[in-house]
C-alpha cells in the first residue's frame, strides 16, 4: 500500500469514525472458554501437542484473516465429526450445540468485520437494468440486453459495484448493442410521427382459416378414400366374400368398422395402402380421425352465433390463439394493441383471463402480460395492452386463453374434456377484433432521436453539422461530465473516415456515436476524487446518485437543474421521483433482490398437480409483491404492513386465484379482508410462500431460513459443509415433519435447525404455490397415499410457542425492529452500491429512529438515507 | 458442399463420430494452417458439473486400488474407457467452505477471506495458467463455456469456471449457439475490407483508451481497481485484433455445424457443447477449454423430477430421490464416455487422436450433499503424460491444486505451486 493510499484511507476512516463507533474484531463469547478448555485444549496444548496441533494458545478475538481461518478450521472439525475423536470425552449436546452456534455466529461477524470494505464508494458500472434504462432515455428506445453478462448472482445487489465486472467481450457488446440501439432509434426518427395501424376484424381471418384449413384436409384425406374404396371393390368380389364377411364378424370391426382396411392383404386384389402415401392402415385411420373431428368442428363453428361479427378462442382445437403482426417496415418502438373482446355467459369465471406474449413454439407463449375479460357478447370490452416491439424480437402479437404454458398440457385440458365428455371443449370468450397502432408517442420517442439531428444550417459544413452532433450527444451521453476535446476529436476522425470511404452521412454518424456508448463516460458512475479528501457530492452528482437509486436512470432536467442543496427542494424533488412510473424499476430491482424472489424461477411447479399456477399466475403473484411495495410507497404507509395488515393489494386475477370475491379487473388495488383471512403481509402472498417449496412440495427449511433473513434480520450461518449425514433415516416411511425434526438430533444440525424449523413448520399451512391447506398428502413410491393433518405449533429457539400459524405471524409483527433494521441495511447497501459496512450502523440506526417517529413509515427511511452524510458525500 | 445438409441432420446425429469426419472432407480446415502448427499441440479440458455426485454409488471401493478395481454404477457407462480414465479420491480444497459452490473455487483452490477489506477474493484458475503458455499460438487463449443460471446449477459466483490472474471472473459463452457464432459464423467479408474493419476497430480503442484515460486521472489511485478491468478488456481486444491480422488471409474456420436451435437443452445440449470443443480443437482454434455444465435442463431431459439442489440432498429423500440421483450420475458419465470417443476417433494430422495430446479433468468442489472434501475427479486423455487406468485413493485431505499442478507440469507449463498446492500427485507421473 502506498502513502498516499494510507492517508486516504485513514483520514476517510476518522472522518466516518466520528460519526460512529471503531470497528471491534470479532470474539468468541468468554462463555466458551470452558468447553474449548475441556474438549480442544485438553490434547492440543503445548505439552500433549495431539496431531503436531496447539489451540491453548489461540486467542478468542478474530482480528486477522488467518486467525478467522483456524477457527474456521476447528468448527469444520467438529461439524465433521472428527473431533472430539470417538475415544475421547464427549460434550452433552446441549453444549456442543451452543459452542458451534457461538462459532459459526462469531465466525460470520469476523467475515464481515475483516471483509469491510471501510464504507468506500467505487466506481462502478452501469448494472444490466440501468444500461438498458440509461439507452432508452437517451434515445427514445428499447432494446434486448439479454446478451450482456448477468449481474446477479453474488449474493449482492446488482448496484454493488466490485461485484460488477468487465471483460472484453464486454466490451465488443456494448459496441455492438449501441450500434443497434442507434440503427433503432435513426429507424424511429425516419419513420416519423405518423401513427401506423392494422385493423383485423377476426370473422374474416375466421373464414378464411377455417376454410382454408378444411380444403387442406380434404385433398389430405382424399387418398384414404380412393384406398378404401379400392379395398371395398376388392371384397364384394366372388372370391373374396367369403373372407370378406369373416373379418366383418371380427370383434374389433364390429365395435370399429374402420378396422375392416386393417385386414387389406388378406382380400385377394385389394390395394396396399402404401401406394396411397400411408405407411399402414392405423395411419390412414388417424388421418381420416383427424379429418372427421376437424370437419365436424368447423361445422360446428360455423353454427356458433355471433361468428359473422367476431370468433371464439379455444384451447388446442378450432382457433387456439388469435395474432397480429407488425409488418417489416414499421419502426422498433411502444405499440398498443387493442383487443375488442367478450367473456360468455354460463362459462366457468376462472375461463375469463386471457394473456398476450410472443408464440414460440406450438402451445408456448413468450408471455408478457395477463387480463381479465368482463365484457359481455351485448357490451363487449375493449383492452388496450402496451407492447414493445423491437428489432430484434418477434414481430408477432398474440393472445389466448391463460392456461398452462405447453402443448402437452393444453392438449391434455382439451382431449380429456373431450374424452370425458364426448364434445369438444367449449369456448369460453369470444373476440370481434384485434388491432395494432403506434409507435405511441407519449415518451416523445421521436423527439428524443430526433435531438440527434441538428438542423444543419445553410453556413455549416457538413463535417461542421456532424462535428456538432457527436459532441452535443456525447455530452448528454456522458450525463454531465464533459468528454474531452480529444475524444470528440477521435470519433470526429471515426466519422470522417467513413465518410471518406464511401459511408453514408448517416451510417459514418451512426459508427462514431456508437463509440461513445462503449467509453468509461458512458458506462460508468464515476464520480471524481482526489487522494485523501472525501468531499460533498457536486449537485450533478446528487442528481445522479439519486436518479439511478430511485429510477435506475439517469436525471430528467428537473432534477439536474434543482437546488438539492434546500432540503425542501430535495424532499420534493424525491417526491416527485417516487410518484413518476419510473419510480417502478427501484420498487422491481430493489424488492427483488432485496427479498430474494429470483428463488422462484428456479424450479419448475408441477403443471399436474397445480394446473392454476401458469405463468400468467406466477408472474401476478411476483407482482403483488412489487404493488404492494409500491402501494405503501406512494402512499407512505408502514413497513410493518408488510408483516401483518388487513388488506392486500390484488387484482382480479390474484382474487381468483386466492378466492377472494368481489375484486375483478386488472389493476392492482387494494382490498379489505376478512378477520380471519391468512392473507395480508409478506407472508399470505403466494411468491413468497411459493418460493419456499421445491415446485411440488413446501420445504419448511427454506421458509423459516428466509424468515429469519428476511424478516428477523438474524440470518443463519451459511449451512456448513461436510456434516456428516443421518444415514439411519434411509428409506424409513416418516412425515415430512418427522424427517426434518430428526435433523435435530445432531448438535451440528441442532445449532442453525433449532431456530429454522420451527418456523418453517408454523407456515405449513401453505401448499407449494401458497395456498390453504390443512392437511399433506405423501404418495408413497410403491403407490398408496397418506394423508398428514398439518400441525403449526411450536415455539420460537428461547422465544414464545405459537399454536397456529396466526399466532406466528403475529409473534413476528411484534419483531418490526428487527425487520426495520434489516430494510434499512439492504437500502443502504442498494442505495450506496457497496455492501453494508459497519461504519453504517449510527445510519442504520438513524434511518429506524427517524421512520419510527412515523410508525416505520416507508419514505422516511429513504429520506433519513438520502440525507445523510453518507448519500451526499464521495 | 453442393449436397445442402440441413441443421436436423447435424442436430440429430448430433456425435461427432459421424458428422466430424463427414465435415474434414467437405473443407473443415484448420485454422492456423498459417503458423506451422506444432505436431501434436496440447491441450486442457476442464469439465464442472456443480452439484456433487451420489456418494455411495459414484465412488469405487476405497479397498480396491490401482488397475485393479470395479467400476462402479455411477461410473458405468465409461467402463469401455477404464483403461484410459483415472480416478482420484481423498482431494480437497482446504479453503473451500461454500456448500453450495461447486466451481468457483474448483480450479483455483483460493481462501475467500484472504484480501482484508474484501469479502470475496479469488485467484487465477489452473486452466488459465495454462491459456498462458498454450494460448500464445491460437485464436483463442481459451474458451470458457457455461450455461444459463449458473448459480442454479450448483457452480457458484463466477461467470465461467476461468479466473484470471487478478483473482477476477472471466466470462464464458453460456449456450451453444452463442459459442457457435463466436467460433464459426460465417466471414464473408473480402479481404481488403476486413483489414480495413480491424484498423477501424484499432480507432475505435484508441478513442476508448482516451476516454478511459479522462475518467481515471480523475480518480485517485484506491478507486481505479474497477477501471482497470476496462483498460484489460481493451488490450485483450487489441491482442485479438493483433492475432485477427495475422491470420487475416486464412479463412475462418468453416464447418458445416449449422446453426444450433436456440432450444436445445439437456444431453442434446451437452453434446453439442462437446462436439464445438471437439470443432475448436480440430481447428484449433484454441487448446483450453472449460465447461460449466448444466444439470437442471439434464435433470428435465431423463425425466427426474428434482431440481439439484433438491436432489443432491438425496438422503433425506421419500423414497426416489437418491435413485434419481444415480440416473444423473449415470447419464452423465454416458455423455462423457460420448465425448471421449470422440476424442479418440477424431484424428490429428499425424495420425494420433485428440485424445492422445488433450487432458482432461471431469469433476466438482462438492462432492455430495454439502460434503466438500473428496471432490469427485476423473482424468483422462494422453496429453500429461499421466498415468491412466487407475483408481487412486490418495491421503486424506490431499490438495486437489496437487492433481492441477500434475496436469500443468504434465503439459509442460511452468508452474511451482497453483493454489494451496504442496507439490505434485507422484501417484499420477507415469
Amino acid at each position: 500500500m502506498t502513502l498516499t493510499v494510507l492517508t486516504t484511507v485513514l483520514s476517510f476512516s476518522v472522518l466516518t469514525l466520528a460519526a460512529g463507533a471503531a470497528v471491534p474484531p470479532a470474539k468468541l463469547d468468554e462463555k466458551q472458554r470452558t468447553f474449548f478448555k475441556d474438549y480442544c485444549v485438553e490434547c492440543h496444548n503445548a505439552e500433549k501437542l495431539k496431531g503436531k496441533l496447539r489451540l491453548d494458545d489461540i486467542p478468542f478475538a478474530l482480528e486477522t484473516v488467518e486467525r478467522a481461518d483456524r477457527w474456521q478450521k476447528i468448527l469444520n472439525q467438529i461439524n465433521s465429526g472428527e473431533m472430539p475423536p470417538e475415544d475421547a470425552k464427549q460434550p452433552d449436546t446441549k453444549a456442543k450445540t451452543d459452542f458451534l452456534e457461538a462459532l459459526s455466529q462469531t465466525l460470520v461477524t469476523a467475515r464481515r468485520t475483516l471483509g469491510d470494505s471501510g464504507g468506500k464508494i467505487v466506481v462502478r458500472r452501469l448494472n444490466r437494468r440501468e444500461y438498458r434504462n440509461t439507452i432508452r432515455d437517451l434515445l427514445g428506445v428499447d432494446i434486448d440486453v439479454s446478451d450482456l453478462p448477468p449481474d446477479s448472482g453474488n449474493g449482492t445487489f446488482d448496484t454493488v459495484g466490485s461485484s460488477l465486472f468487465m471483460s472484453s467481450d464486454q466490451v465488443e457488446q456494448y459496441l455492438a448493442l449501441g450500434r443497434r440501439a442507434l440503427d433503432d432509434a435513426f429507424t424511429l426518427h425516419a419513420a416519423g410521427t405518423r401513427p401506423l395501424k392494422i385493423h383485423t376484424e377476426l370473422e374474416k381471418v375466421a373464414e378464411v382459416q377455417l376454410r382454408g384449413g378444411l380444403d387442406y384436409l380434404t385433398k389430405k384425406i382424399e387418398p384414404y378414400h380412393q384406398w378404401t374404396a379400392a379395398v371395398d371393390a376388392a371384397s364384394t368380389k366372388p372370391e373374396n366374400s367369403a373372407k370378406a364377411a369373416e373379418i366383418h364378424a371380427l370383434d374389433e370391426v364390429s365395435k370399429e368398422p374402420q378396422r375392416f382396411y386393417r385386414h387389406w392383404a388378406d382380400l385377394k386384389g385389394a390395394p396396399s395402402p402404401v401406394n396411397f402415401g400411408f405407411k399402414d392402415p392405423a395411419e390412414g385411420e388417424g388421418v381420416k380421425q383427424y379429418f372427421d373431428e376437424s370437419s365436424a368442428n368447423v361445422a360446428k363453428y360455423f353454427a356458433l352465433p355471433h361468428v359473422d361479427t367476431g370468433s371464439y378462442l379455444f384451447v388446442f382445437i378450432v382457433r387456439p390463439q388469435e395474432s397480429v403482426v407488425a409488418p417489416k417496415d414499421w419502426p422498433p418502438g411502444q405499440y398498443t394493441l387493442r383487443v375488442r373482446m367478450a367473456a360468455l355467459e354460463d362459462t366457468p369465471a376462472e375461463r375469463h383471463f386471457i394473456e398476450v406474449g410472443h408464440p414460440t413454439q406450438p402451445g408456448a407463449f413468450d408471455i408478457f402480460s395477463a387480463h381479465q375479460i368482463t365484457g359481455s357478447i351485448e357490451q363487449p370490452q375493449t383492452i388496450e395492452i402496451p407492447v414493445t416491439l423491437t428489432s430484434t424480437g418477434s414481430r408477432t402479437f398474440a393472445i389466448r386463453e391463460k392456461r398452462q404454458n405447453s402443448r402437452e398440457q393444453e392438449v391434455a385440458i382439451a382431449v380429456l374434456y373431450r374424452n370425458k365428455h364426448k364434445t369438444w371443449y367449449p369456448p369460453a370468450m369470444w373476440i370481434d377484433w384485434m388491432e395494432l397502432e403506434g409507435p405511441r408517442n407519449e415518451d416523445a420517442p421521436q423527439s428524443k432521436a430526433a435531438e440527434l439531428f441538428l438542423e444543419k444550417s445553410a453556413d455549416l459544413s457538413e463535417h461542421d453539422h456532424g462535428r456538432q452532433i457527436i459532441e452535443r450527444f456525447v455530452t448528454r451521453a456522458f450525463r454531465g461530465s464533459k468528454p474531452e476535446d480529444r475524444f470528440i476529436e477521435s470519433l470526429e476522425q471515426i466519422f470522417d473516415h467513413r465518410r471518406s470511404e464511401g459511408g453514408t452521412f448517416e451510417s459514418a454518424l451512426k459508427e462514431a456515436l456508437s463509440v461513445a456508448l462503449a467509453a468509461p463516460g458512458f458506462l460508468y458512475l464515476s464520480e471524481p476524487t482526489q487522494p485523501g479528501k472525501p468531499r460533498k457530492l457536486t449537485n450533478a452528482e446528487l442528481a445522479t446518485r439519486l436518479s439511478y437509486f430511485l429510477w435506475s436512470a439517469p436525471h430528467d432536467a428537473q432534477l439536474r437543474n434543482a437546488d438539492l442543496t434546500q432540503p425542501d427542494v430535495l424532499v420534493r424533488e424525491v417526491d416527485r421521483m417516487i410518484a413518476s412510473p419510473k419510480s417502478r424499476e427501484f420498487v422491481a430491482g430493489f424488492v427483488h433482490q432485496w427479498l430474494g424472489l429470483d428463488r422462484l424461477d428456479f424450479f419448475q411447479f408441477n403443471k399436474q398437480m397445480f394446473p392454476q399456477f401458469d405463468d400468467s399466475a406466477k408472474m401476478a403473484v411476483r407482482h403483488e409483491v412489487f404493488e404492494t411495495f409500491s402501494h405503501l410507497l406512494s402512499t407512505n404507509g408502514s413497513l410493518t404492513r408488510l408483516l401483518k395488515t388487513d388488506q392486500v393489494v390484488i387484482n382480479g386475477l390474484l382474487a381468483n386465484l386466492y378466492g377472494i370475491e368481489g375484486v375483478t379487473g386488472d389493476a392492482f388495488r387494494p382490498v379489505s379482508l376478512p378477520a380471519n383471512s391468512p392473507r395480508g403481509g409478506l407472508l399470505g402472498m403466494a411468491a413468497i410462500m411459493a418460493m419456499g417449496s421445491n415446485g411440488e412440495r413446501t420445504s419448511p427449511i427454506e421458509r423459516g431460513a428466509w424468515v429469519l433473513r428476511k424478516l428477523l434480520h438474524d440470518p443463519p450461518p451459511p449451512a456448513p459443509p461436510n456434516v456428516p449425514q443421518l444415514s439411519r433415516l434411509a428409506d424409513k416411511p416418516l412425515s415430512p415433519r418427522e424427517r426434518i425434526l430428526a435433523h435435530q438430533e445432531e448438535p451440528q444440525c441442532l445449532q442453525c435447525h433449532r431456530k429454522i424449523d420451527p418456523i418453517g413448520f408454523g407456515l405449513e399451512n401453505f401448499n407449494a404455490i401458497g395456498l390453504w391447506r390443512t392437511t399433506e398428502r405423501y404418495t408413497k413410491a410403491s403407490g398408496g397415499r397418506k394423508d398428514w393433518p398439518i400441525d403449526p405449533s411450536g415455539a420460537f429457539h428461547k422465544g414464545p410457542v405459537f399454536r397456529d400459524y396466526f399466532e406466528l405471524r403475529d409473534h413476528l409483527a411484534a419483531k418490526a425492529d428487527q425487520f426495520a433494521r434489516g430494510f434499512s441495511e439492504a437500502l443502504i447497501e442498494y442505495a450506496l452500491g457497496r455492501p453494508f459496512s459497519f461504519r453504517d450502523e449510527p445510519l442504520a440506526t438513524e434511518m429506524v429512529r427517524r421512520a419510527s417517529e412515523k410508525d416505520l413509515a416507508v419514505r422516511e427511511y429513504i429520506l433519513a438515507l438520502i440525507t445523510s452524510r453518507e448519500f451526499q458525500s464521495k | 458442399m453442393n449436397t445442402p445438409l440441413n441443421r436436423r441432420r447435424f442436430l440429430r446425429s448430433s456425435t461427432a463420430l459421424i458428422a466430424l469426419p463427414f465435415l474434414e472432407s467437405l473443407g473443415f480446415r484448420r485454422f492456423a494452417s498459417a503458423a506451422p502448427m506444432v505436431a501434436r499441440p496440447k491441450r486442457l479440458i476442464f469439465l464442472a458439473f456443480g452439484w456433487g455426485v451420489t456418494r455411495e454409488t459414484w465412488f469405487p471401493d476405497v479397498k480396491q486400488t490401482s488397475a485393479d478395481y470395479e467400476i462402479p454404477q455411477g461410473l458405468a457407462p465409461l467402463a469401455r474407457h477404464k483403461k484410459d480414465i483415472t480416478i482420484v479420491q481423498n482431494t480437497s480444497n482446504k479453503f473451500s467452505n461454500e456448500a453450495h459452490w461447486g466451481s468457483t473455487f474448483w480450479l483455483t483452490g483460493a481462501n475467500r477471506y484472504a484480501e482484508p477489506g474484501q469479502s470475496f477474493h479469488n485467484s487465477i484458475s489452473a486452466d488459465q495458467v495454462a491459456a498462458r503458455q498454450l494460448g500464445r499460438e491460437t485464436r483463442f487463449a481459451s474458451l470458457q463455456l457455461g450455461t444459463p443460471d449458473a448459480k442454479e446449477q450448483g457452480h457458484g459466483p463466477g461467470l465461467s469456471l476461468a479466473w484470471d490472474e487478478r483473482g477476477k471472473p472471466l466470462a464464458g459463452y453460456d449456450t451453444p449457439i452463442m459459442t457457435f457464432h463466436r467460433l464459426f459464423s460465417a466471414e464473408n467479408t473480402p479481404l481488403a475490407q476486413r483489414q480495413r474493419m480491424i484498423e477501424e476497430k484499432r480507432s475505435v480503442l484508441d478513442a476508448l483508451s482516451k476516454d478511459l484515460n479522462r475518467v481515471k486521472r480523475s480518480l485517485s489511485k484506491d478507486d481505479t481497481d474497477k477501471l482497470d478491468e476496462y483498460a484489460q478488456s481493451i488490450r485483450d481486444i487489441e491482442m485479438r485484433l493483433g492475432k485477427d491480422e495475422q491470420w487475416l488471409a486464412m479463412p475462418k474456420p468453416k464447418t458445416l455445424l449449422h446453426e444450433p436451435k436456440a432450444e436445445l437443452a439437456g444431453r442434446d445440449e451437452i453434446n453439442l457443447m462437446y462436439d464445438l470443443m471437439i470443432a475448436a480443437m480440430q481447428t484449433d482454434t484454441t487448446r483450453v477449454m472449460s465447461y460449466r455444465q448444466p444439470v437442471n435442463t439434464l435433470l428435465k431431459d431423463i425425466g427426474v423430477p428434482y431440481t439439484g439442489h433438491d436432489l443432491s440432498h438425496y438422503e433425506r429423500s421419500q423414497g426416489d430421490r437418491m435413485e434419481f440421483s444415480q440416473k444423473r450420475d449415470e447419464a452423465q458419465s454416458k455423455l462423457l464416455a460420448g465425448f471421449l470417443d470422440k476424442l479418440k476417433a477424431t484424428k490429428e494430422a499425424d495420425g494420433t487422436s485428440l485424445f492422445d495430446n488433450a487432458v482432461l479433468a471431469f469433476g466438482s468442489n462438492i462432492s455430495s450433499v454439502h460434503f466438500l472434501n473428496n471432490c469427485p475427479t476423473v482424468l483422462a486423455g494422453g496429453g500429461a503424460g499421466i498415468k491412466l487406468g487407475q483408481h487412486l485413493v490418495l491421503s486424506k485431505d490431499t490438495p486437489l491444486c496437487n492433481v492441477w499442478l500434475t496436469l500443468l507440469n504434465g503439459l509442460g507449463v511452468k508452474a511451482e505451486r497453483h493454489g494451496d498446492s504442496t507439490g505434485v500427485v507422484k501417484e499420477l507421473i507415469a
